[in-house]
């Protein structure tokens, strides 16, 4: 399910590859990494926010973002990913839900990202949440958009 | 019920009150001041209000000015000038007397005991100057004297025409049954034919006699004889007797004095009819007159409140209400003077919808409601509570290109904060105020003031309003 805001989702794209390349890196967030959902195995590794994703790597992880940039991107690696699933990314501008966005997760492991094109208007405090159908929040993200 | 209370003619038991309270009022200023001068500079301060309201009537702009200025300066010279006067009526009568006892200004002097006294005195050589006023006011005839205030007693003459009383060598002043003052200065006649054995008090005796109607009769410390001074004559009174019967005389007959006092009671009458004309005109004048309207912006006092509820909003904080009555009562009407109340007893946690009533409203007398501009007021209330939120830096500004923010950790990381319920539950995060990344070239630490928004919000005891940041700058790929 989507929830369209003022804005619209430019780009949703999962990925399903080999992770165990990915190392991890020091990120903001109010979790530590490896959020496992209750009962279930699935379990974030690693949660992100970046400028943009290339070479299925998180390019300039940070809390702050300028409006300069086109996209900002929140990037997530699942494993194990016991079964098929389903994870939300919710985007709350200023403690509003401003979208929701539904990714699909693949066994054994799997990672996948959502991005949101920013505007002038969107300057101010963002939050990201991580959460599975059952409304458990893996992690949260906390970040600016600045000038 | 409340239409039982009112008249066919729309007034209400409250204005009858008012009317009768202040006619009251008047009547016993008239009953305490008759006969005082500030009586007469206050009539004449009543004259010219009257006055100052016909031009005002008829539009005579500076003759209203000049009269409201001599009536302003009046008031303030009559209570300087007649100071001890009005301090007299107000201090030395017992409260019973000002409320509602009458000064019997006409009790008659009992010619018996006087008589007795005086041939009392006469034979034990006594010397004594007694003086009866008479209708004129002795006031700036005579001088000094001690205030007495006595009731009239043959004891009581003896005592204070005894050799070593202090005040014997005055003379005392009998009005009606009482002694009011002793010690008293008469002036002294200035005639050449008076006898040689008639000496100062005799002399006083008749110059108070040529100079005012009142009567004094004298006995000589000498030879013990009676005289009686009125008129400027001084006559020689040889037996009690014929004392008693001059003292009969001068107060006329008994019939006389029955009619004295019909007349008393007539005028005090009179007196009555025309306070309460006049309250009833001044009344009429105020209240009745040519009908003003007004709107005032009333607060809304909300009573009863449940205490563990808070307001959190309302539609309105005032009510605009259309007031209507005479000129004089709606210019005088203050905004404390009107007030609207809400009674929250019932109300729910939540939005609640109350409609403002003219029972909410009270007025000043005089004064009514014509329309209540939006009467219908909706008030949220809410239940306090706590809750525990995440802290979130609120970052402005830009970093160099170069430069990337990759991490901020803040401590405490969550801090607990109260206020309604309802708030509570659409707050998810605590910002900090705008934290500027202008200076920001490498990692450190900072400090920033919370922002707890909504205002309503308030931190929980043990919670800083402050938070340390420490955060990580890398260099951007």
């Amino acid at each position: 399910m989507m929830t369209t805001g003022t804005y619209s989702v430019c780009l949703v794209i999962a990925l399903s590859w080999n992770m165990l390349f990915f190392t991890t890196t020091a990120f903001s967030q109010e979790k530590p990494p490896s959020q496992a959902a209750p009962g279930q195995g699935l379990t974030l590794v690693k949660a992100v926010m970046c400028e943009k994703i290339e070479n299925y790597a998180p390019v300039n992880p940070a809390i702050v973002f300028s409006t300069s940039l086109e996209d900002i991107t929140c990037f997530t690696l699942f494993d194990p990913v016991p079964e098929e699933a389903v994870v939300y990314h919710n985007w709350y501008f200023k403690d509003k839900l401003s979208t929701r966005i539904k990714l699909s997760l693949q066994p054994p492991r799997w990672a996948t990202f959502s991005s949101i094109h920013l505007r002038e208007a969107d300057k101010g405090p963002w939050r990201v949440e991580i959460v599975d159908e059952k409304g458990f929040i893996f992690n949260v993200l906390r970040f600016s958009i600045t000038d | 019920m409340s239409d039982l209370l009112f008249s066919p003619a729309g007034i209400r038991w409250q204005d009858l009150l008012d009317i009768a309270l202040n006619s009251y009022i008047v009547f016993r200023l008239y009953v305490l001041f008759r006969g005082t001068n500030a009586f007469k500079v206050l009539i004449g301060i009543a004259l010219l209000w009257f006055f100052q309201r016909m031009a005002v009537h008829v539009g005579l702009i500076i003759t209203n000015w000049v009269a409201q200025g001599i009536i302003a300066a009046a008031a303030i010279i009559i209570i300087i000038v007649f100071r001890d006067e009005i301090h007299s009526v107000l201090q030395a009568k017992k409260l019973k007397a000002v409320l509602w006892g009458f000064p019997h200004k006409d009790t008659p002097t009992p010619p018996d005991i006087m008589a007795e006294s005086v041939f009392e005195l006469s034979r034990s050589r006594t010397g004594a100057l007694i003086v009866l006023p008479g209708k004129e006011d002795l006031k700036d005839i005579v001088q000094g004297g001690i205030p007495w205030h006595g009731l009239l007693s043959k004891e009581m003459l003896l005592s204070i025409f005894w050799h070593d009383n202090p005040v014997h060598d005055g003379a005392a002043i009998v009005n009606g049954d009482r002694i009011e003052k002793v010690g008293v200065i008469l002036p002294l006649s200035v005639r050449k034919d008076m006898p040689s054995h008639q000496g100062t008090r005799h002399r006083a005796a008749l110059g108070l006699a040529e100079k005012s109607d009142a009567i004094v009769i004298v006995v000589s410390e000498e030879n013990g004889s009676v005289h009686w001074a009125q008129d400027s004559r001084l006559h020689i009174v040889r037996r009690q007797e014929e004392l008693e019967k001059r003292l009969w005389d001068s107060q006329g007959p008994k019939a006389a004095f029955n009619r004295k006092k019909e007349q008393e009671g007539y005028r005090l009458g009179i007196a009555a009819v025309v306070s309460v004309l006049f309250v009833t005109g001044v009344w009429f004048s105020f209240s009745r007159g040519l009908e003003s309207l007004i709107t005032l912006d009333v607060p809304i006092e909300y009573m009863n409140r449940n205490p563990s509820m808070e307001i959190l909003t309302t539609s309105q904080n005032t009510a605009s209400l259309h007031l209507s009555g005479s000129g004089a009562l709606i210019r005088s009407v203050q905004p404390g003077q009107v007030q609207v109340r809400l009674n929250l007893a019932g109300t729910q946690v939540g939005e609640n919808t109350l409609v403002i009533t003219p029972d909410n409203i009270s007025l000043p007398p005089g004064v009514h409601l014509k329309k209540i501009e939006q009467p219908t007021v909706s008030i949220t209330l809410d239940m306090p509570s706590k809750k525990e939120l995440p802290v979130q830096v609120r970052w402005t500004g830009r970093l160099p290109e170069n430069l990337v923010l990759a991490e901020a950790i803040v401590h405490p990381a969550k801090v607990q904060v109260t206020g309604g319920s309802r708030v509570l539950d659409t707050v998810s995060t605590i910002y900090t105020e705008p934290v500027s990344l202008q200076d920001i070239r490498e990692s450190g630490t900072l400090t920033a003031n919370l922002v707890l928004d909504p205002p309503s919000l308030k931190l929980a005891a043990g919670s800083k309003a402050r938070v340390t940041v420490a955060f990580t700058v890398t260099q951007r790929k």
